[in-house]
């Protein structure tokens, strides 16, 4: 349970997580009226690590359902094992035997197997998918339900009936209701537009890309020895990169992976040529490379001409001798 | 505050942001855990309580800080600007008040309560007066720019703003009594400027209620007057957000075929398949199969008169159907005055304002020619025609304005052979049809669907359909 806001933001920079106040409210809200959280924005941003942070600042499981097209009620709930049954059967038969000897017909035969049958179909031949996993957890839990747009209409009425009561009625089994009511994160990458009816459910969080101090504050944490002056460098051309209007524009995880390569090759400060052989870390699609590799040119150079001009006023006998 | 929070709802659905009820329920109890202490904290609880769409928490954004900043807002800026008028700081801002206090007590002065809180600055019984006042007047109910000085005159004698210049010119005078010193002429400037500064508040006051209405709406009716808007008229403000517009309403067509393509159709029973999947369980079928009736994508192929007289329309025409390529298996385009060539390669390599500008300029066809229909279409039969299949949709666009040469509607019978439709899109009035050296009668025929599209709507309708057809 949090405290306070102030409580989420250092579990979570506990955690290794950076998030803003925005972020911070919206997971105490939730986690207090014990809603789900529908967290949108674009690829990359950090919506799924939301997810696993909170897990971790509360200490409970984190329990994971991918989604995607064609995700359905069984795969998504449960299961029975089939193929354990008809084992068990084989194996079984003389044992089966046994029991209906001495019936007289088949009715009474079957009689005697239906008094048996809640053995097949017990907790032992049930195969939990991770909704059925999240309710009879035994400790509180984080389910994540991760690109909810994926999921086709029909999961998505579903969805809605578990989520809302939390419990589930196996035919056989009978209901089971959860022992702790866990805490739901769904994440989607806007493909399509949820029903009004599941949004209506959840606390609705808009994650954007990082401004400049918050990239810089998440790369000086999660790439350990970067050089700060690298560490602006990257956090600038980032920015001024994310300004044009590209394909897929790049956000905090590609931001990372473009740090840590330049760390792995010893670097200090960004130069043109070596721009130019990383950019493919950041930018995936042809044409978003070429329209890049022009606006950092000019970036790269502005931010040298920067630098340099205090050292240029310290110096300036020396240039007048050459 | 809950009136005010319930307001605050009406206004977000007033801007097109749809709030349901339960999720003003929703919004108590988050406030009540947040409290109310910070703005930031009840932004951040009401955003995520009751806007439910990306798109529309930049309007969220908006409406909030207009709403609840406004008015505290506006009277400490009449503060602000107070004090830099008598060029003095806080602290002797405080100091001069306070003496100007003790002056109105020694002359047995009892101002109203308006104008004490003038005098005094009480920000928050300026505003809760004035908020008190706005609600009197109706303020609310603003819709048009020409209103503001109805509403503000309105608000003007709810406050009675009358009384307060009377009391405020006595108390002037009672300070320019006998031999003023400096402060007492400083107070007197200050007291001068009050009612300036109380007027000033009401028209910002009201300028900040019309703003907020017109927020949402403005876009709104923007778009439905865009979109209306025939295509020949387009000034070169009107070409760009036409631009816009054609992005935004390709995107909503993909969001909605997106949900249509998901419900896949469950057939017959797949004896085949069936089996194949129960194979594991000794061919028990305990699951059971059935066959999904696929969907194929639909091939494009778009024929794009761009002769002076269509050239708009083919422009946006084009966007559109580049916007939506991912709905496409395959979009081949072509464009033609009297020779025809294709510019699919355009858009394969190079961004899609850029290709359509290169397209149009003239880089691969002669675009200054006369326009010759017939002779486009014979050249993109010896050329193209193999290319048509049964999946293909052809889309024709032009004006079928021939300068009277031969039509060679023949070709048109052959590709509506080949293909699964034949589209033709002519910007025309379809009064105009026919008349002069226009042979849509003769094309006519061979079309499967013939349709008018001079605007956004009528483009959006045709590629609707032909998406899903």
């Amino acid at each position: 349970m949090f405290a306070s806001i102030e409580d989420v933001i250092a579990r979570f920079a506990g955690q290794q997580y950076i998030c803003n106040r925005t972020i911070a409210t919206v997971v105490f809200l939730a986690s207090r009226l014990r809603k789900p959280i529908l967290v949108e924005g674009p690829a990359g941003v950090g919506k799924t690590e939301l997810a696993k942070v909170l897990a971790g600042a509360l200490g409970n499981e984190l329990i994971r359902l991918q989604c995607y097209e064609g995700l359905d009620e069984s795969k998504a709930l449960y299961e029975w094992e089939y193929a354990k049954q008809l084992l068990y059967t084989q194996i079984l038969k003389d044992k089966i035997g046994e029991v209906i000897a001495g019936t007289q017909g088949l009715k009474e035969a079957v009689e005697r197997v239906a008094s048996q049958d809640d053995v097949f179909f017990s907790e032992r031949f049930i195969v939990p998918r991770p909704l059925l996993r999240a309710i009879t957890s035994a400790t509180p839990s984080v389910l994540l339900i991760d690109e909810i747009d994926k999921a086709d209409t029909e999961f998505e009425a579903f969805l809605l009936e578990v989520l809302s009561d939390f419990q589930v009625s196996v035919p056989e089994l009978g209901t089971i209701k959860a022992k702790h009511v866990p805490l739901v994160v769904l994440t989607s990458n806007n493909a399509r537009e949820m029903s009004d009816a599941l949004k209506r459910r959840c606390l609705h969080l808009y994650i954007d890309f990082p401004d400049r101090e918050q990239e810089r504050a998440i790369i000086l944490l999660k790439v350990p020895g970067v050089a700060e002056r690298l560490a602006d460098e990257v956090v600038g051309a980032v920015q001024a990169i994310r300004k044009l209007d590209l394909k897929k524009t790049p956000s905090i995880s590609e931001t990372l992976d473009w740090t840590r390569a330049l760390t792995i090759l010893n670097v200090d400060t960004l130069d043109a040529a070596l721009v130019d052989d990383t950019l493919a870390t950041i930018l995936k699609y042809e044409g978003d490379i070429r329209k890049a590799q022009q606006e950092l040119k000019d970036h790269v150079a502005k931010a040298r001409a920067k630098a340099a001009a205090p050292a240029a006023a310290n110096a300036p006998e020396k240039d007048v001798l050459h | 505050m809950d009136t005010k929070l319930l307001e605050f709802v009406g206004l977000l659905r007033q801007n097109g942001v749809r709030v349901s009820f339960a999720e003003s329920m929703d919004t108590f109890n988050a406030l009540d855990l947040v409290g109310l202490g910070s703005q930031r904290g009840v932004k951040d609880a009401l955003r995520a309580t009751l806007v439910k769409r990306a798109v529309d928490v930049p309007t969220y954004d908006t409406l909030f800080d207009l709403y609840f900043s406004g008015v505290g807002e506006i009277v400490k800026n009449a503060e602000g600007r107070s004090m830099d008028a008598l060029d003095m700081d806080p602290s002797a801002y405080q100091e001069m008040l306070d003496e100007l206090a003790r002056f109105l007590e020694e002359q047995g002065i009892e101002p109203s309560e308006l104008t004490q809180a003038l005098l005094q600055q009480d920000r928050a019984r300026l505003e809760r007066l004035l908020r008190a006042a706005a609600e009197r007047a109706g303020v609310q109910r603003i819709e048009r720019t020409f209103q503001e000085g109805q509403f503000s005159q309105g608000m003007q004698q709810a406050l009675g703003v009358g009384d307060v210049a009377q009391e405020l010119q006595m108390i002037s005078q009672a300070l320019g009594e006998g031999e003023p010193d400096a402060r007492r002429q400083q107070m007197g400037r200050f007291v001068d400027r009050r009612l300036q500064e109380l007027q000033e508040m009401i028209r910002r006051l009201v300028r900040g209620e019309l703003e907020q209405r017109d927020v949402g709406q403005r876009d709104a009716a923007r778009m439905q007057a865009l979109a209306e808007k025939s295509f020949y008229y387009l000034s070169e403000d009107e070409i760009r957000r036409m631009k816009e517009a054609v992005t935004k309403l390709a995107a909503r067509l993909k969001n909605v075929l997106a949900v249509k393509r998901r419900t896949s159709r469950k057939g017959k029973f797949d004896v085949k398949d069936t089996l194949r999947k129960n194979l594991q369980y000794g061919g028990v079928p305990f699951k059971i199969r059935f066959d999904r009736r696929k969907r194929v994508k639909p091939q494009v192929v778009v024929l794009c008169d761009v002769s002076d007289s269509v050239r708009n329309v083919s422009r946006f025409m084009l966007q559109f159907v580049y916007s939506l390529q991912d709905l496409y298996s395959k979009v081949r385009s072509f464009i033609f005055v009297s020779d025809i060539g294709e510019i699919t390669k355009l858009f394969e390599e190079n961004e899609i304002h850029q290709a359509l500008d290169q397209a149009i300029r003239g880089n691969v066809i002669n675009v200054y020619a006369h326009s010759d229909f017939g002779r486009a279409f014979k050249m993109f039969h010896r050329d193209h025609l193999a290319s048509i299949t049964r999946h293909t949709t052809v889309i024709v666009l032009g004006d079928a304005r021939n300068n009277y040469n031969l039509p060679h509607e023949w070709v048109l019978k052959e590709i509506r052979q080949r293909a699964k439709q034949l589209i033709w899109l002519n910007p025309e009035n379809r009064m105009t049809w026919g008349f002069g050296d226009s042979e849509m009668d003769r094309y006519m025929p061979y079309c499967d669907v013939v349709e008018e599209c001079r605007n956004l709507n009528q483009l959006y309708r045709v590629v609707d359909r032909m998406v899903i057809g």
